[in-house]
């Protein structure tokens, strides 16, 4: 696959739920072993990664999670092993070529600070060759993609930008050229939970539109629980305690390592399994910014909503404004979207909690790909979802302890 | 004294002119050397220790003993003056440039291996832009300090400024001593201001908006 | 690092006497190389220095402690923005203009070398004072120490080690400025050189060039050994 036919299929703004555009990794036998060091740090990991999934690397400090992840791109080479992606083997390509097929995200976003934000996204790129106009279009679909409105944003400086936004930069200067794998190392660790949130909101949406591979570090058994497709639990060494999917690993945890370390309350957990998206949304009455005040207030009374919900040009919400404050207002203000709390419908039902009990509203605006607004989440309906799932819970150990 | 600088315009702009020259020129020359010395020296940390012993020594040792060093290299005039400018010219935007290497964040370049980049783009796009600030400094400080080594090599007849403060001392007694020792020690202190503010321009050029103070 | 300087600076003076010894010199070389002239020049060279030195010191640290107390603390910017402006007068200019507006001699060149000297003594001083933790000199006035004793026991032992640091700087440039005394007729080893330029003689040059060197190196080595000694112990 070249960069000029990848790009092509992502740069049309690919159907929603496109075909995977990953591809799979695959590491056999891989070892790492540092001069001097008495046990490898990696000890003969092998490992199957499907294309299009989020697979996240999880465990303990010092369990060689950051040095697989490294050698997958060659930041680290292998003492011996064989990666391969796509069935190519990594240690045949030169390792800057193979870096630039490769996504990387690192912690905070690690963006280069004398350069904007429309450079940072456009380096990889730019090492490929491509044409200015063809970058400027790339970076413009980027930042739509991570949410952030390019006219604003292109010319901005990471210091001139939030840890959430930097962070959101990073992956898009990751996705820049179109690779079909993604590695990302800790890359929520440095923001605080409310934006690290939704920033795991993001990537889930980001990730139903593209399809990538995605490799992902963590130390936090609750985000790779919400991101993973997969998750691989790993001992010191890099040792695969397990390799499954998050309901598996709850439900049967294959060892009192992996018990010990996706830790106690793991009914509780299984609420980080349910998603919004399983939940009927609710209509809410939308206005969009410039619209007439008294209109929108109007239709909201007739429905009886006693808050009506801005969406902005493209359709994404900026707010949600009681009637009161709208009284004022000739037509609906403009407002920052920063400030409003959104849920992705990939969001966890723990997620979805959380951010009600921010809210004053007893409730959530919930968004789609690129932010799209889909409806309101209330209260009562994930409390309902909530005791149905627990019945099931119940019913699934039951189940187990007798079989 | 305003009638000895108007009988004697061409000839002080000239030599105005030839002094910002000679010392513009070897900071300039110095600058890549001290930039090129800087780039091997992070790579091969045991350098370091070296470089740092030699540089303190070098600015230890006065300009003019350098000056008397060179004499029987490089012969009476230009080329001497412009040797022992740019030897000191060298050492503070080595030592600068040393730091300022040194200082960019590791996670940084980890980025840049991490996105493909190869050694050279990482230093020419990713260190040396982040490094500039630090380095300029010291280019700032070099600039100052050669204007007035390039004054003490006017005793062994380097182009320049420093002539007049020797011309001024020959003459002593002479009714325009005073006026030649001004007009060559006043004159340095106005290049040098003017130098430091092209500098300073230079660094609203070229020191990227995003990590600029 | 300590030990390193003084035995190089040992091992190339040396040199330096067996070279004197032993080379075929003609009648103006050794007339001009012989030991006395030789111990003259280095004596004045020194001389020149430390009573520069001594003076740098003596205006520049209550100088520096005036300017951190009162009213005039408003005034510190200034004056070391004026002492940073005079720094980018050529040395060289400094000397011939004093001498030229004074008279030639050895105390002229003491006054050019102490108002080149002056800025890092001053500097520092007040650095190094403005940078003592202000709740250990409310902690002594709470303790009942008066103004003084606060400066004498606790402001001015802290601040000590940066004070130090300015004074090495100054001996640096001060040891370096000397050698441009001999234009106005003060002597020191930069006389060497300049008469081995009007004389055309190498050896002489580079004996002079070499002998301030060594000086330079040595006297800059006795800066960081004072550095070391003043510092309070528990710093």
């Amino acid at each position: 696959m070249t960069a000029t036919n990848e790009t092509q299929s992502v740069g049309q703004d690919a159907a929603r739920n496109s075909e995977v555009s990953g591809a799979e990794i695959r590491l056999e036998g891989v070892v790492k072993r540092y001069a001097g060091q008495k046990t490898p740090a990696v000890d003969s990991l092998s490992l199957t990664i499907p294309a299009g999934e989020i697979v996240m690397l999880v465990g303990p400090s010092g369990c060689g999670k950051t040095t697989s992840l490294k050698m997958i791109n060659r930041l680290i080479e292998p003492t011996s092993g064989a990666i391969s992606i796509d069935g190519k083997d990594v240690r045949k390509q030169g390792h800057d070529e193979l870096r630039r097929h490769v996504g990387y995200v690192i912690q905070g976003g690690s963006l280069f600070p004398h350069m904007t934000v429309e450079k940072n996204i456009a380096i990889v790129p730019k090492l490929l060759g491509w044409d200015a106009s063809r970058i400027s279009d790339r970076v413009d679909d980027l930042l739509d993609l991570v949410g952030l409105d390019p006219a604003k944003y292109r010319k901005r400086y990471p210091r001139e930008l939030s840890g959430g936004q930097q962070q959101r930069v990073g992956v898009a200067r990751g996705l820049a050229a179109d690779p079909p794998v993604l590695l990302m190392d800790e890359p929520f660790g440095a923001v605080d939970p409310i934006t690290r949130q939704r920033l795991q909101d993001e990537l889930l949406s980001i990730q139903r539109e593209l399809r990538k591979t995605i490799v992902c570090v963590t130390h936090d058994i609750d985000e790779a629980i919400k991101l993973g497709d997969r998750i691989v639990i790993l001992q010191e060494g890099a040792h695969v305690a397990q390799y499954d999917t998050p309901e598996n690993i709850l439900a049967a945890p294959a060892d009192d390592f992996v018990s010990d370390f996706v830790g106690s309350g793991s009914t509780l957990k299984q609420l980080s399994l349910a998603r919004v998206n399983e939940i009927d949304l609710a209509d809410w009455t939308t206005a969009a910014v410039g619209d007439s005040a008294a209109e929108a207030i109007r239709k909201a009374q007739t429905v009886g909503h006693d808050a009506v919900v801005v969406l902005d040009n493209r359709g994404r919400p900026v707010a949600w404004p009681w009637l009161r404050q709208l009284r004022n207002e000739d037509r609906i203000p403009s407002y920052d979207p920063e400030k409003l709390h959104t849920l992705d419908s990939r969001a966890t039902l723990n997620d979805a909690l959380d951010t009600m009990l921010t809210s004053s509203h007893g409730g959530a605006v919930v968004t789609g790909d690129r932010d799209q607004y889909l409806g309101v989440i209330d209260f009562t309906s994930v409390t309902d979802h909530m005791r149905t799932l627990e019945q099931q819970a119940a019913a699934a150990t039951d189940g187990q302890a007798r079989g | 004294m305003w009638q000895f600088i108007t009988d004697r315009s061409d000839q002080i702009v000239y030599n105005t002119l030839q002094h910002a020259n000679l010392v513009i020129q070897a900071v300039a020359l110095a600058t890549v050397i001290a930039v090129a010395l800087a780039v091997l020296i992070t790579r091969v940390p045991r350098l370091s220790g070296l470089a740092n012993a030699l540089s303190a020594i070098g600015l230890t040792i006065p300009s003019f003993a350098l000056v008397g060093l060179l004499l029987p290299l490089a012969g009476i005039g230009a080329t001497t003056a412009f040797i022992a400018v740019t030897f000191y010219a060298v050492l503070p935007i080595l030592r600068n440039a040393v730091v300022g290497l040194q200082g960019v964040d590791k996670t940084l370049l980890e980025s840049s291996r991490g996105l493909g980049m190869s050694e050279l783009t990482s230093l020419w796009r990713v260190r040396l832009p982040l490094a500039w600030p630090v380095i300029l400094a010291g280019v700032r400080t070099s600039m100052q300090m050669s204007m007035g080594i390039a004054a003490i090599a006017a005793y062994v007849l380097g182009p320049g400024l420093g002539g007049y403060i020797f011309t001024g001392l020959a003459q002593i007694g002479g009714a325009n001593a005073v006026n030649y020792a001004v007009v060559g020690t006043v004159g340095i202190v106005i290049v040098a201001l003017l130098a430091d503010l092209l500098l300073l321009l230079l660094g609203r050029l070229t020191i990227s908006k995003g990590i600029r103070a | 690092m300590l030990v390193l300087p003084p035995v190089l600076v040992g091992l190339v003076f040396a040199g330096f006497v067996v070279w004197r010894q032993t080379a075929d010199l003609d009648s103006v070389e050794s007339s001009q190389l012989a030991w006395p002239t030789i111990w003259r020049l280095i004596l004045q060279h020194v001389e020149l220095t430390f009573v520069a030195a001594l003076l740098v010191v003596a205006l520049a640290v209550p100088l520096g402690i005036a300017l951190t107390r009162g009213q005039l603390r408003r005034a510190a910017p200034l004056v070391v923005g004026i002492a940073n402006g005079g720094q980018a007068a050529p040395a060289v200019g400094l000397v011939v203009l004093l001498a030229l507006w004074l008279d030639f001699g050895f105390w002229t060149a003491v006054l050019a070398l102490v108002l080149y000297g002056i800025l890092p003594v001053l500097r520092n001083t007040i650095t190094g004072l403005q940078g003592v933790d202000p709740t250990l000199v409310e902690a002594g006035r709470g303790m009942g120490m008066s103004a003084a004793s606060v400066l004498l026991r606790i402001e001015l032992p802290l601040a000590v080690p940066v004070i130090m640091a300015g004074v090495r700087t100054a001996l640096v440039l001060l040891v370096g400025t000397a050698s441009l005394a001999t234009f106005i007729g003060a002597g020191g080893l930069g006389e060497m050189i300049t008469t081995g330029i009007s004389l055309f003689r190498f050896s002489l040059m580079v004996s002079g060039a070499l002998l301030i060197a060594l000086l330079a190196l040595l006297i800059e080595w006795l800066g960081r050994l004072l550095e070391l000694l003043t510092r309070p112990k528990g710093i």
